[in-house]
């Protein structure tokens, strides 16, 4: 027994010696953490993203950096769960260092982080996680997000639906959250422009466990209902998966409406290609051929030339994000953490996607909506986007009242 | 023999003096890794509790540890900012799930029990991931403020990462004493019997459920302990905390530790946490090695870390001091 | 009614799925008393690699046909030289290998396919659909429907007739007695260890055109084929089937009917099943 203790005794000096091992470097290139789903069923999201990112930091380092400072960039796996989250954002603060954290898919992983952010005082700009919470009542000084929100998202799925002959609604989504949400938006803002559209009670919609394979059970639930539109906020491999299960069920056969909420991810089209049925109505969150603006015509061939793929809205989130970060660190002149959090607040931008302004009452990024229906096009190797509806970021944006935030 | 203990107990205490002492000397990120290791050491020893003393292999220890988080969080929210009042509400909560729970459970043993306690926690989570209203559904239940911590009138800033690493070593420092008087008390031996023989603990007019159930509420309130402190730690009480593949990670640190010596889980987690952070540096292929150790450790060190290092030492030593 | 026959057949053709995996999960336990962690992972190398083939020579038959033999062939390297040493030791070791090597394929599968999704077609001949009421229904699900008590009977038919089928069963029944009448274990282990992942690759095989075939496809179908074993009595071939059966009907119907729940369903029939019979249903009582 006393062998064991000093084996202890032993193994915490090493500890020792390795934690006081690993210094900070004072003062040298900007650093930037990403925190993406990396592993696991959601990881092809992570794939992009990294390449978005490592495009936007090879431009600004070849164009000089961030006021004269090299970017250098972590990456870390969140694995989509919140702990996992936790634990890599606050490596990424205190042992690397990092300015400023960059990324997050899961809304799950989001309410868990954003909260933390206060403690770590560091900026943290969200390029996908959706949920309503991080930029409405769980705000707060260091968080950001560059992506659309599902409140805006939503209210384009209204206007959208508001013009379709589907006259009750229901819904197949992820059991977790982000589906529930998306729904009950959704609800909210189709009844606001049009009172007499029906909706199934929850118990009668569908919600699939997010490890579901087989999403036969869901899709008969939803095509026996009295329903004849569908809202389906599924997203990747679900998505795939349930696309291709539908597909042969009947499901896109004419009889009912039907928004993909997430269906213009390139992640998603690639995987499917001609399975993809035509003419369905999609939604995303930036589409590659969205704009023939200068920058997302750069943007588009640039990514094009070096990973021969289409950039989806993830990719183009994180490249978003570091353009923002770095707009706001040259409007500062400084990466100091404080500074740049001033900076971003209200900081607007030309990008890709378009303009985008990040409305300093919840650090929400007012941009540009677009939806799209599927249509297959020879020079593409993938289903596009034709015709496409855009909407302003002003109108499916909701007053800062509605959000719940409130800044300290 | 009283030499023997005096001499532990002198060794622990140097142990734990050198704890205490460390967050003057490790930067903050290591304070909060030794944190998250100390809070899941008491976890895998409360599964250890079960398994390598008792000889029921659990796969629902994280139903508990998360009962801890969810009740401490929902404390927060609903009744008392005070950190007496979670920490204890929590542990009792846990308890009293792992009081009904076992009893089913300990009916069966083997592999059945191991599977039978899956199912269970796996009711758990449900409960916590649908329980929309009460437990916030997958989003979990956030900690929007840290319990206040009041010693003889002085507070303690609980978000402060040294004082909450100080916090949780005090805590899982008295668990993991408990634990030991438990082990070494006649109960302790008992539980070893049931382990080695059941039916011989029968005979001698023993009941072999009553005692394993006393085990396993005392290694769920345990867990529920830990997992108090795991909320106040992620300032969030979430779902995936009670999923299996949660309680598979119990099992994993006690095997890397060794499971036949009393702090072995404890050096698993150690050794766990910072393969994972060196390992996930390099690569994010961190399963792959993960996979490749446990193999490799299962086939050559199939005592653990801990467990190898004494069977050495103690050889080293002509077979002395072995404990 | 409608909605009721559908139902049935989607619960149907996932029972079916969840059948052939189960089967593979229940021979290995039921003969070398291996709860085999990695058994997800070999069923999902035998999709990825039935996708793989079927790209490189595309047939659908080719792909299926060696898929799950390269994934035996894999099997026998892992039996031999990793689970073979632990056999004498407690269970929860032979637990922990496996678990080990399930991480280390399914990273090992993501480093070399990526995270991507891939879709795999059916054959023409079951790439159809046919009407029923108002919908169409995939002629592939009716083909997995088929091939779950098609290739049950052989097995059984293997079992109860063949010589080595009832070696294997005597083995399962009394090891030593077997080793006494001159059965080589070892040998005994090998094959049934590669046959088991032999059924495992093949399920994958025919789970690829059915779902997509991307990373974490095999997690779901695990979970859910454990608990198939378990409630229908580890090593029984009957209780496997009516195990899968009972476990895809719950799918379907408790989706529409049971939304909220429909997550613990399994674990609740598990509780229910193994506290009134402990050895499952078609389980020998100890």
């Amino acid at each position: 027994m006393k062998k064991v203790w000093s084996i202890l005794v032993t193994l915490a000096f090493l500890a020792f010696s390795i934690g006081a091992s690993a210094v900070m470097a004072a003062d040298g290139p900007v650093k930037l953490g990403f925190v993406y789903i990396m592993s696991g069923p959601f990881a092809t999201y992570g794939q992009f993203a990294k390449q978005g990112a490592e495009l936007a930091i090879e431009e600004i380092n070849k164009a000089g950096g961030i006021n004269g400072k090299k970017i250098e960039a972590f990456f870390e796996d969140s694995a989509g769960k919140p702990d996992v989250g936790i634990r890599v954002i606050r490596k990424l603060v205190y042992e690397n260092g990092v300015d400023a954290v960059i990324g997050l898919d899961s809304s799950g992983v989001a309410s868990a982080v954003a909260p933390i952010m206060k403690e770590l005082k560091t900026p943290l700009i969200i390029t996908h996680a959706a949920t309503p919470d991080v930029t409405g009542k769980n705000c707060n000084r260091y968080t950001f997000r560059i992506s659309l929100n599902e409140n805006q998202n939503m209210k384009m799925a209204a206007a959208i639906a508001a013009d379709m002959k589907a006259k009750t609604w229901t819904t197949i989504g992820p059991d977790y959250s982000f589906g529930h949400q998306s729904w009950e938006y959704f609800e909210k803002y189709l009844k606001e422009k049009k009172p007499e559209m029906g909706f199934l009670p929850v118990s009668e919609v569908a919600f699939a466990p997010m490890k579901t394979t087989d999403f036969s059970a869901y899709i008969t639930k939803v095509m026996n209902s009295k329903a004849d539109g569908v809202l389906v906020s599924l997203w990747g491999g679900n998505l795939i998966d349930f696309v291709r299960q539908a597909s042969d069920m009947g499901f896109f056969d004419g009889k009912r409406e039907v928004l993909l909420t997430l269906g213009a991810a390139t992640e998603v089209l690639y995987a499917l290609k001609d399975k993809m049925p035509e003419g369905i109505w999609v939604g995303t969150r930036y589409w590659f051929a969205g704009n023939d603006s200068p920058e997302n015509k750069s943007f588009v061939d640039a990514y094009k030339a070096k990973y021969d793929t289409y950039p989806s809205y993830n990719a183009h989130g994180a490249y978003a994000a570091i353009k923002a970060f770095a707009a706001a660190a040259s409007k500062a002149k400084s990466s100091d953490k404080e500074k740049v959090v001033d900076a971003l607040t209200g900081l607007s931008i030309t990008l890709p996607v378009g303009k985008v302004t990040i409305r300093p009452e919840d650090h929400q990024a007012i941009t540009d909506g677009i939806w799209g229906k599927t249509a297959a096009d020879p020079a593409y190797p993938i289903r596009v986007l034709k015709p496409v509806k855009n909407f302003t970021g002003a109108e499916i944006t909701p007053p800062v009242a509605e959000t719940g935030c409130k800044m300290e | 023999m009283v030499g023997l203990f005096s001499k532990n107990f002198f060794v622990g205490f140097l142990v734990l003096i050198l704890m205490a002492l460390a967050p003057f000397f490790v930067t903050t990120h290591w304070v909060i890794i030794l944190t998250e290791i100390i809070i899941m050491s008491l976890f895998a020893m409360s599964f250890n509790l079960l398994f390598g003393y008792t000889g029921l292999l659990s796969f629902g220890q994280a139903g508990f540890f998360g009962v801890g988080a969810y009740v401490s969080a929902l404390t927060l929210t609903h009744l008392s900012s005070s950190f007496w009042v979670c920490l204890p509400v929590g542990i009792v909560g846990a308890m009293l799930f792992a009081l009904v729970i076992g009893w089913f459970c300990v009916r069966l043993d083997e592999i059945y029990f191991a599977i039978l306690t899956l199912g269970f926690g796996m009711m758990l989570f449900t409960l916590a991931h649908n329980w929309l209203s009460v437990t916030g559904g997958s989003d979990g239940l956030t900690i929007a403020s840290m319990p206040v911590l009041s010693i003889f009138g002085h507070k303690i800033e609980l978000f402060n990462p040294k004082f909450f690493y100080w916090v949780s070593l005090t805590v899982v420092s008295l668990g993991i004493i408990f634990l030991r008087q438990i082990v070494k008390s006649p109960f302790g031996l008992l539980l070893t019997a049931t382990r080695e023989n059941s039916q011989r603990v029968s005979f001698v007019g023993q009941n072999v459920r009553t005692v394993r159930l006393v085990a396993f509420t005392i290694a769920g309130s345990l867990a529920g302990m830990a997992g108090v402190l795991f909320a106040l730690f992620n300032r969030i009480a979430s779902p995936e905390m009670l999923h299996w593949s949660f309680s598979g990670k119990a099992v994993l640190m006690t095997i890397l530790g060794g499971s036949s010596v009393f702090l072995g889980p404890a050096v698993g987690t150690a050794v766990f946490f910072v393969l994972e952070h060196f390992i996930t540096s390099y690569t994010t292929n961190w399963m792959i090695f993960l996979g490749a150790i446990l193999v490799i450790l299962v086939l050559a060190f199939p005592q653990g870390v801990l467990g190898t290092l004494a069977t050495f030492f103690s050889k080293l030593n002509g077979g002395r001091n072995s404990d | 009614m409608e909605g009721f026959l559908i139902n049935v057949l989607n619960g149907l053709s996932w029972g079916m799925l969840l059948f052939l995996i189960s089967m593979g999960l229940t021979t290995v336990f039921g003969v070398m008393g291996v709860l085999n962690f990695a058994h997800g992972s070999l069923f999902m190398l035998g999709a990825y690699i039935s996708m793989q083939l079927t790209r490189w020579i595309s047939s659908f038959w080719l792909g299926l046909i060696f898929a799950p033999i390269i994934v035996a062939i894999l099997a026998i390297i892992i039996e031999r030289f990793l689970l073979r040493p632990v056999y004498g030791r407690d269970v929860s070791f032979q637990l922990l290998l496996t678990f080990g090597v399930m991480l280390f394929l399914d990273d090992g599968v993501r480093l070399i396919w990526g995270p991507a999704h891939h879709l795999v077609n059916p054959p023409d001949v079951l790439s159809g659909v046919f009407p029923i009421f108002d919908q169409t229904y995939p002629v592939y699900r009716l083909f997995l429907i088929a091939m779950g008590p098609a290739i049950g009977i052989i097995l059984w038919a293997f079992f109860s007739y063949s010589r080595y089928g009832k070696i294997i069963r005597a083995a399962a029944m009394d090891r030593e007695m077997a080793e006494i009448i001159g059965v080589r274990a070892p040998i005994l282990f090998t094959a049934v260890f590669a046959f088991g992942a032999w059924l495992a690759g093949l399920g994958g095989a025919l789970a690829a055109p059915h779902q997509s075939v991307g990373p974490a496809i095999g997690e779901h179908i695990i979970i859910e084929s454990f608990i198939v074993v378990v409630i229908g009595g580890m090593g029984s071939f009957p209780g496997a089937f009516v195990g899968a059966l009972i476990l895809g009907l719950l799918g379907s119907f408790g989706a529409t009917m049971a939304p909220n729940f429909q997550m613990a369903l399994p674990y609740i029939l598990l509780a229910i099943v193994l506290l009134t019979r402990p050895r499952g249903i078609f389980g020998e009582e100890s």
